[in-house]
């Protein structure tokens, strides 16, 4: 058990639902269409739900975790593994938090590079970026509890902007349903990974969050909103793309609103992806207060300097993704890593808690 | 300490806004239309054409034209030769002369899908001749790319032209067992631009060309949603159908070989008619006739696409949404053999405002 935060920083439980949506839609959303047909074609869609309805089932267990040692994952490390161990174990999730931020950051940085200005400097777009982020997070759990807010309402109406594909959707292109094996399914599901990643955040928050046990229900509506949002954008995006054409499309999401036409603007994707920016917002803050809320609980280290630390750690690693090829690696391995936290990592810590519970109430008596 | 965190935000933001590049819309060339012609000796001759905005509210039109082996190099000569950077941004309509078109235009349409710049409503189309002349000419009073593309435009929503554009090109030219199609364009007379037909693709090589009169039975099958008008006549009388509304719905009645069932409905009303008087048996003896007629010719249609071994309408495509584990390399031999009946239903709805 670890003390108890005071009230005046913990934040309401309904306000779980906007921390997890705002961290699991990122970057990821761009563009999974594609990766995730490459295995089960145009069936992807029902992976993609049901990769969503496992992870209710995680979040579950997260909170039997949190609930058991009445912390967090540093907590429920040292609960399970001792301090010493357990901190080595936490320590990890540090690394887990950078590199998702890094990840996150720099595939939007080159989106921008892309889509809208080929000459933008990374490492100046970053800079400006993480000082608003460490900015935000030196205001506290509360403020980063407020951007991720913020970051869900205001964007929300870009859903809407990808009824513009209606229009040219075919909707044969789903049929035949099924007509792909098992295995397929199972690999198209397991390449959502890096989409749905980020419903692992009430780990590092739990302690903040007021009558904690109650903002579980919350958990599960926000990963359910995220899985019919990624289930209906998949199929709008399968209808409006033939098979090859989408093979193709490395950004699919973001290819979608070039068919959009308004009198006022010719493109969309200039307004779509600066908007884009306070999707990704959230991402990096709740990132780098978890990275540094971490460090403080495992190693004593002022949160305030564990932020700057973790940001210029996450400045200088930027610059070393300049190409298309290592900022996909980059990807590929936040997604690996990320399907480790949170289907490998966090069962075993789960039946650990169990078995170390058992033991220690055994002991007790 | 918030605060002055907060100005250096502020002031980082102003200045680093100023490290982009610049497109100020004075100082570029917008490239609105763009063509390629095969000339002599294989080479390829690209033309570009940008509006020139006068003092006095006109809109000019200039063009820059070079020639060159490939599609990349074009670009670098017509740079060349511009005084302002080109921009790709509100590029409205494309164009492919014949034989270019016959040769393949996907090392041209690349540029434009690869281009984040491009929206997918640009129209492509093939121009009869050249594309140069079509570009180089002077049509209405809106420059000519905004001419080309509203030409194109209205014929599509309201009139017989099925609707096409880059995303639907591309859609169908790489969606297996359906093939692209795009309009036809001519320059009939120095100031006026005709759609001549329709130019059947398979792949990205042109293969046939639909003529004019055709082309209201072609949208009737390739259009969800179609509008259009076609000239009937019934006995010694003419009369001209304006199609309001008409869906088509395919089924597939049979297996080995495929039959396949086109169910085409179509409301209608009469715009023209030269006998006397519309009594509801004519109008009966119209419905018939015209229903008869939309049979006729799309199952003729049908049966010279099939010859041709071009599948613009997607039946490839339909059975293999209704067959699990479809085969495409069987269904080349398949789809010769394939038999379509058409089921017309044909309604009039109105007559006018006299009978």
């Amino acid at each position: 058990m670890q003390q108890p935060v005071p009230e005046r920083l913990q934040v309401s439980p309904f306000l779980v639902l906007y921390l997890i949506m705002s961290m699991q839609i990122g970057i990821g959303v761009l563009g999974y269409q594609r990766i995730i047909a490459k295995d089960a074609g145009y069936d992807a869609w029902i992976s993609v739900l049901a990769a969503g309805l496992s992870i209710h089932i995680i979040i579950w267990m997260i909170y039997k975790i949190c609930g058991t040692v009445e912390g967090d994952i540093v907590a429920a490390n040292a609960y399970v593994f001792g301090k010493k161990i357990g901190n080595v174990i936490s320590s990890v999730f540090i690394f887990y938090l950078l590199i998702f931020a890094l990840a996150v950051l720099r595939t939007f940085i080159e989106v921008i590079q892309v889509w809208m200005f080929p000459e933008i400097s990374t490492f100046w777009y970053s800079l400006v970026f993480l000082l608003l982020s460490v900015y935000i997070v030196f205001g506290g759990f509360r403020t980063v509890t407020g951007i991720a807010f913020f970051c869900i309402v205001l964007p929300s109406y870009l859903l809407l902007t990808f009824g513009f594909a209606l229009k040219y959707a075919e909707y044969r292109n789903l049929l035949p349903i099924f007509d792909h094996s098992l295995k397929e399914f199972a690999t198209s599901a397991y390449n959502m990974s890096l989409t749905y990643i980020g419903f692992e955040i009430p780990l590092f928050f739990y302690p903040f969050i007021k009558d904690a046990p109650k903002s579980q229900k919350w958990a599960h509506l926000g990963v359910f909103l995220t899985t019919i949002i990624y289930t209906v954008l998949a199929i709008i995006t399968f209808t409006y793309f033939s098979e090859a054409q989408l093979a193709k499309s490395i950004w699919a999401t973001l290819e979608m609103w070039k068919i959009v036409s308004m009198p006022f603007v010719e493109r969309f994707e200039y307004i779509g992806i600066a908007n884009w920016n306070l999707i990704i917002l959230p991402n990096i803050c709740i990132a780098l207060w978890g990275g540094s809320m971490i460090l403080k609980r495992a190693y004593k280290l002022r949160q305030k300097k564990g932020v700057i630390l973790l940001a210029l750690i996450c400045l200088v690693a930027v610059s070393f993704f300049d190409t298309r090829a290592k900022i996909n690696l980059l990807n590929d391995w936040t997604a690996k890593i990320g399907f480790a936290v949170t289907y490998v990592y966090i069962p075993i810590l789960f039946i650990a808690t169990l078995i170390a519970k058992k033991v220690k109430n055994k002991n007790e008596n | 300490m918030r605060i002055r965190s907060f100005f250096w935000v502020l002031a980082a933001g102003i200045t680093l806004s100023g490290c982009v590049e610049k497109e100020i819309i004075d100082d570029v060339n917008i490239e609105m239309g763009v063509g390629y012609d095969f000339v002599e000796d294989d080479k390829i001759e690209g033309t570009v054409m940008i509006p020139i905005f006068n003092p006095d509210k006109k809109i000019g039109n200039f063009t820059y034209s070079a020639t060159a082996a490939s599609s990349r190099d074009l670009i670098q000569e017509v740079q060349r030769k511009s005084a302002q950077p080109l921009v790709t941004g509100s590029l409205e309509i494309a164009l492919f002369g014949e034989g270019i078109a016959k040769k393949g235009i996907r090392e041209f349409t690349d540029a434009f899908e690869r281009d984040a710049s491009i929206g997918a409503r640009v129209y492509f189309a093939v121009a009869d001749e050249s594309a140069k002349s079509i570009l180089s000419g002077t049509y209405g009073n809106r420059g000519n790319a905004v001419h080309l593309s509203q030409l194109i435009k209205h014929n599509m929503e309201t009139r017989n032209l099925p609707i096409t554009n880059m995303h639907l090109y591309l859609f169908d030219l790489y969606q297996e067992g359906k093939d692209p199609y795009l309009p036809i364009l001519k320059k009939v007379e120095p100031e006026i631009i005709d759609i001549v037909g329709i130019a059947l693709f398979k792949d990205d090589k042109l293969k046939s060309e639909l003529p004019p009169d055709k082309m209201f039975f072609f949208k009737l099958l390739t259009d969800k949603f179609s509008e259009g008008a076609y000239k009937l006549d019934v006995g010694k009388e003419k009369v001209v159908i304006k199609d309001l509304d008409s869906k088509h719905k395919i089924k597939l009645t049979k297996r080995d070989p495929y039959n396949i069932t086109v169910e085409i409905k179509i409301k209608g009303l009469i715009r023209e008619y030269t006998g006397h008087i519309v009594t509801p048996e004519i109008i009966k003896k119209i419905e018939k006739e015209f229903e008869e007629q939309v049979n006729k010719e799309a199952s003729a249609m049908i049966k010279d696409f099939q010859e041709q071994g071009i599948d613009p309408v997607g039946f490839g495509q339909f059975i293999k949404s209704k067959t699990r584990g479809f085969d495409f390399k069987r269904w080349e031999d398949e789809y010769k053999n394939l038999t379509v009946n058409v089921k017309t239903d044909m309604i009039i709805t109105e007559v006018g405002i006299v009978e």
